[in-house]
């Protein structure tokens, strides 16, 4: 590493960081759309001047002209990272004397996955070269400003922190609804900064002194570290059609007085401030001095945009996607069958779960790679806190890495090879992480016992600089069938653990019930006694309606569902109505295909199925009801969404069926296996979407690579699989050259498959330009096309 | 923000067929769940025009036209205003999960945000007309890159100009992908003259496939002609 000696810098007292940048280049004639950071080369005596302009009005941090200098924005341009960086810290390092160099690293400009196509370890790349350089040069602190997404936040304090070992500071940006764009709040946003490590976090651009106030507020309550703050001068007004800034220097010096009486330690400002604005609050923290705040220190995981606290409301960790005992997860992990996973995911949150527990270990699968697959997957469509379970170190340092947020680690326990090699990834990625109460020695039997190993977990944790609310001690359910008498004990040292270390505590609680009947009775009856307790976190199946029963009526009673808000919503609706459904004997599973009454596919299916083999519904309902509504659609008696209805139902029962055939295991469902991508570079995907459904309506086997799907991952899949047809698709006329690139790709590697493609731009004479065999008008006619080829008919 | 139902129906390809209260239902909800996850956001500026070398410059900007249309759109006018909006990322991610989890409600889902746009720009314009009349400007028809010879890869220049990543999280990829998805970028003119309205048609559009045109509709693009 090439940092030069590190300057001490003190963060108890105020720092004071400088105004813009951009501002000041306006004032010296830039256009906009020019690249500021070509001043660096074209114009250095301008960026000296502005440093200079900001030291002199009191700065003792003078930040460098980098902000978007990475490689993907200068891309285009004539200038390489290492010039536009080399040499913005050389101009910042001869003027500042004394003073500090921040190195400025703004975001990349490029949305990340899933929503766009920036990769996490391409936005680690891009950063790491920034850093490098500025740190090689001389700066002395990284600044990385004005993030909205907190997944690229974490990319770029991991590039600082593995390529340098210059103190980093690190702000966000904050709408007026006290959100980032990407809809990171305050908590989330201090819960998994501070643990990632930084030295300083806090606010900067967007808004103005004033609507910043309640966001600061928020931070302040929790940061444990010093809180830095650099609002703009006041929110944009348009004037002759111009955008400017008129919060003045001395309304702003005001606000900083308010901040710095809230807590705050370090200022600064963004767009639209000047060297008048800093020579302002330089004069008004000349007058004070830093305050000592309180800090609530809580234990808390968080998703991008949510944060769950343990310790108030009882929070459910959901224990479904874990293939111990499931065979039909084992089933989706083998085939790689995500959708299933993500459709446990969805049911245990819409059941009430507030943390996600991932467990993907199977002995027949690559373990890290499926884990960092599933994480990014769950982080895609749903929004909750996970939790990663794997018993390999090097699965949960990959997937903690991945993860977008402060996860849950499960688990170490008390003995030292674990501790020492789950500790150190802990603290470096800002995770909390479950403690078991067994060692060398095994369980306790007492509860004593437990509690000695909890308090050398939280020893050695703090060794390691881990805060002990970090920690969640998890105290072990041994079985009624097996230790009956230790039953007692786990309940018991519950209650130690938390009297004597003020730990938060978890309990995988259905354990209790192994092998004996009506297992539901004892689980729910041991969780309640666990929840008196103290119980914080239960680990259980949230589809279970007792647990979640017990759960809510116990919030209810011990004062935690305030005005019974929950239970009652939960609850009230249950009144007066039969509890079971009503038998729909009139209805015939062809009308309900057609008229797309997806809800009643399920029931309906099941009865035919008493009566009937599998195929015989497959090719008596399902197919002659789907070519009528293929018709229908063809002919435009019906729309594409009554076309997608009918598909939803059709998916419906086929799930039903699918259900039935794997347990009989002798028939054999699958017309044929088809390959379906949007290709690389784009990442429209509702076409795509909709051809794989009517696909599968119709028995074939679809191997969905997704969106944004490079041409070797196509080569591949088409190769383990033997595939004989692909569907691409692609929206855009710029990324049918990518499309013609897999085709090649797929020709080139020799693989005898036959190519269709489809897609708003193509057309018939440009599918046989870009040399597809065929061109589908759409998913109709893909269907026509797939079954011919796999002579269905 | 509304959703005009109708325009939905329209992007969905809906041709007067018989449809059941689900469905309208369901179309109601999308509308609904859209203007509550969008978080609109749009910004402009406004340039002085200067013609040369048979291009325009937009003074003060690095943006220099030289496709023919927008040359011809812009051709009495003397200032040129840059916009951008976008619907957020939050209605990409929905109707993603939509997509994949009820295709149905994800199709219909993205024919609302691709109305709900539309109408956040045509508010925009309204603005940006309003306050064009005070200086006895009218306005040209709103104009983005890939209608006409416009070239989409303007896409960039314009996002740069107006900081459109940093003011509201709007940006572009290399294959000028908008992201978010919901966005639009575009050119409108400031004119002392008022211009006349037909000579733009679906005949400059690029898009000769559009099944729009084929069944002798119009796309939104057009409506705005």
């Amino acid at each position: 590493m090439g940092d030069n000696v590190r300057k001490k810098i003190n963060f108890n007292d105020f720092l004071l960081f400088d105004g813009a940048m951009g501002t000041m280049l306006q004032k010296y004639g830039i256009k906009m759309g020019e690249l500021p950071e070509s001043y660096n080369i074209l114009h250095p005596d301008i960026i000296e001047k502005i440093h200079r302009e900001y030291l002199d009005s009191g700065s003792d941090v003078v930040t460098t002209n980098t902000f978007g200098a990475n490689k993907l924005k200068l891309k285009n341009t004539l200038y390489t990272v290492e010039e536009i960086v080399g040499s913005a810290v050389k101009i910042a390092r001869k003027v500042a004397g004394d003073k500090l160099v921040a190195l400025d690293i703004g975001p990349i400009g490029q949305l990340m996955e899933p929503l766009g196509i920036l990769s996490f370890d391409n936005a680690y790349e891009t950063f790491a070269e920034q850093i490098k350089i500025g740190a090689r040069e001389g700066a002395d602190i990284i600044l990385i400003e004005t993030m909205s997404d907190i997944y690229e936040a974490k990319a770029a304090i991991l590039a600082a922190k593995e390529n340098s070992s210059l103190p980093i500071i690190c702000t966000m940006s904050y709408q007026s609804d006290e959100r980032t764009l990407t809809g990171t709040d305050p908590i989330t946003m201090v819960n998994v900064l501070q643990g990632l490590g930084v030295d300083a976090l806090g606010v900067n651009c967007s808004l103005g002194p004033n609507e910043m106030l309640p966001v600061i507020a928020e931070i302040l309550k929790y940061s444990s570290i010093p809180v830095i703050v650099q609002p703009n001068a006041g929110l944009p007004k348009l004037k002759d059609g111009e955008a400017v800034f008129d919060v003045q220097a001395h309304e702003f010096a005001e606000y900083t007085k308010i901040m710095a009486q809230m807590g705050v330690t370090i200022f600064g400002g963004c767009c639209g401030t000047t060297s008048d604005h800093i020579r302002a609050i330089k004069y008004e923290l000349n007058k004070l001095n830093p305050i000592k705040r309180d800090i609530k220190k809580i234990t808390a995981v968080s998703s991008p945009s949510l944060t769950v606290v343990l310790g108030e409301e009882i929070q459910i960790i959901g224990e479904r996607i874990n293939p111990t005992g499931k065979k039909k997860l084992k089933e989706a992990l083998k085939s790689n069958n995500m959708d299933y996973i993500l459709q446990e995911a969805i049911n245990q949150r819409d059941a009430g779960a507030d943390i996600l527990d991932v467990n993907v270990g199977l002995p027949e699968i690559d373990e890290l790679k499926v884990m960092v697959s599933t994480i990014k997957e769950l982080q895609s469509v749903i929004n909750l806190p996970l939790q990663i379970d794997s018993v390999r170190y090097d699965v949960i340092e990959a997937a903690v890495r991945i993860y977008n947020g402060k996860p849950l680690i499960n688990s170490v326990n008390g003995k030292d090879e674990t501790m020492d090699s789950i500790f150190p990834i802990v603290k470096k990625y800002g995770a909390c992480v479950i403690g078991l109460t067994i060692d060398e020695d095994g369980i306790p039997a007492t509860a004593e016992g437990r509690l000695k190993v909890a308090e050398k977990i939280v020893r050695r944790a703090e060794k390691y600089g881990i805060d002990r609310a970090d920690i969640i001690i998890d105290c072990l359910v041994l079985t009624a069938s097996a230790q009956q008498s230790e039953v007692r004990e786990t309940i018991r040292a519950v209650e130690l653990v938390k009297a004597t270390l003020g730990v938060k505590t978890t309990l995988g609680v259905s354990n209790v019930s192994f092998g004996l009947p009506r297992r539901g009775i004892l689980n729910r009856t041991f969780l309640a006694a666990a929840l008196t307790a103290g119980l914080d976190a239960p680990i259980l199946n949230p589809l279970s309606q007792d647990m979640m029963a017990t759960i809510h009526a116990f919030n209810v009673l011990w004062n935690k569902d305030i005005a019974s808000k929950k239970y009652i919503n939960v609850y009230s609706s249950f009144e007066g109505k039969p509890t079971t459904e009503v038998a729909n004997n009139d209805r015939d599973l062809n009308r309900i295909i057609i008229d797309g009454m997806k809800e009643e596919a399920k029931s309906l299916t099941k009865e035919l199925l008493l009566t009937m083999s599998e195929m015989e519904v497959v090719n008596k309902y399902l197919i002659p009801s789907l070519d009528i509504v293929g018709q229908k659609y063809e002919s435009g008696e019906i729309f594409l969404p009554q076309l997608l209805q009918s598909a939803e139902t059709v998916k419906k029962s086929f799930e039903v069926i699918k259900e039935r055939m794997m347990a009989s295991k002798d028939k054999k469902l699958s017309k044929g296996k088809i390959v379906l991508a949007t290709v690389k570079g784009d990442i429209h995907d509702i076409g795509k979407n909709i051809v794989k459904i009517l696909l599968e309506n119709y028995g074939f086997e679809v191997i969905d690579l997704g969106k944004d799907v490079h041409e070797d991952v196509v080569v591949n899949a088409v190769r383990n699989s033997n595939i004989k047809l692909v569907g691409l698709s692609a929206l855009m006329t710029t990324t049918v050259r990518s499309m013609e690139e897999t085709i090649k790709a797929l020709r080139n590697n020799n693989l005898n498959c036959t190519v269709l493609v489809g897609g708003a731009v193509l057309t018939e004479e440009y599918a046989k330009m870009i040399g597809a065999d065929y061109y589908a008008k759409d998913a109709t006619q893909t269907v026509k096309f797939a079954r011919k080829l796999f002579k269905c008919e | 923000m509304e959703i005009d139902k109708k325009e939905v129906l329209r992007y969905l390809g809906y041709k007067n067929q018989k449809i059941d209260n689900n469905m309208i239902d369901l179309v109601d909800e999308c509308c609904k769940e859209i203007i509550d996850i969008s978080k609109a956001s749009s910004v402009y500026e406004i340039f002085d025009i200067e013609r040369k070398n048979n291009q325009i410059f937009l003074l003060g900007s690095t943006l220099i036209l030289k496709d023919i249309d927008i040359k011809n759109l812009l051709i009495n006018s003397k200032k040129c205003v840059v916009m951008a909006a976008t619907l957020g990322s939050f209605v990409d991610s929905k109707i993603a999960y939509y997509s994949r989890f009820n295709i149905t409600k994800g199709l219909i889902m993205d024919a609302c945000a691709t109305t709900a746009i539309e109408y956040l720009c045509d508010e925009l314009q309204n603005k940006i007309m309003e306050n064009a009349l005070k200086d006895n400007l009218f306005i040209t028809t709103r104009y983005s890159p890939g209608y006409g010879d416009f070239s989409i890869d303007n896409q960039t220049e314009i996002l740069n100009i107006l900081d459109a990543y940093k003011k509201i999280g709007l940006s572009v990829t290399e294959n000028n992908i908008m992201l978010p998805r919901k966005s639009v970028t575009a050119l409108i003119g400031l004119s002392e003259i008022a211009s006349p309205k037909s000579h733009e048609s679906c005949e400059i559009c690029k898009n000769s496939g559009c099944n729009f045109r084929k069944d002798g509709g119009q796309c939104a693009k057009k409506n705005k002609f």
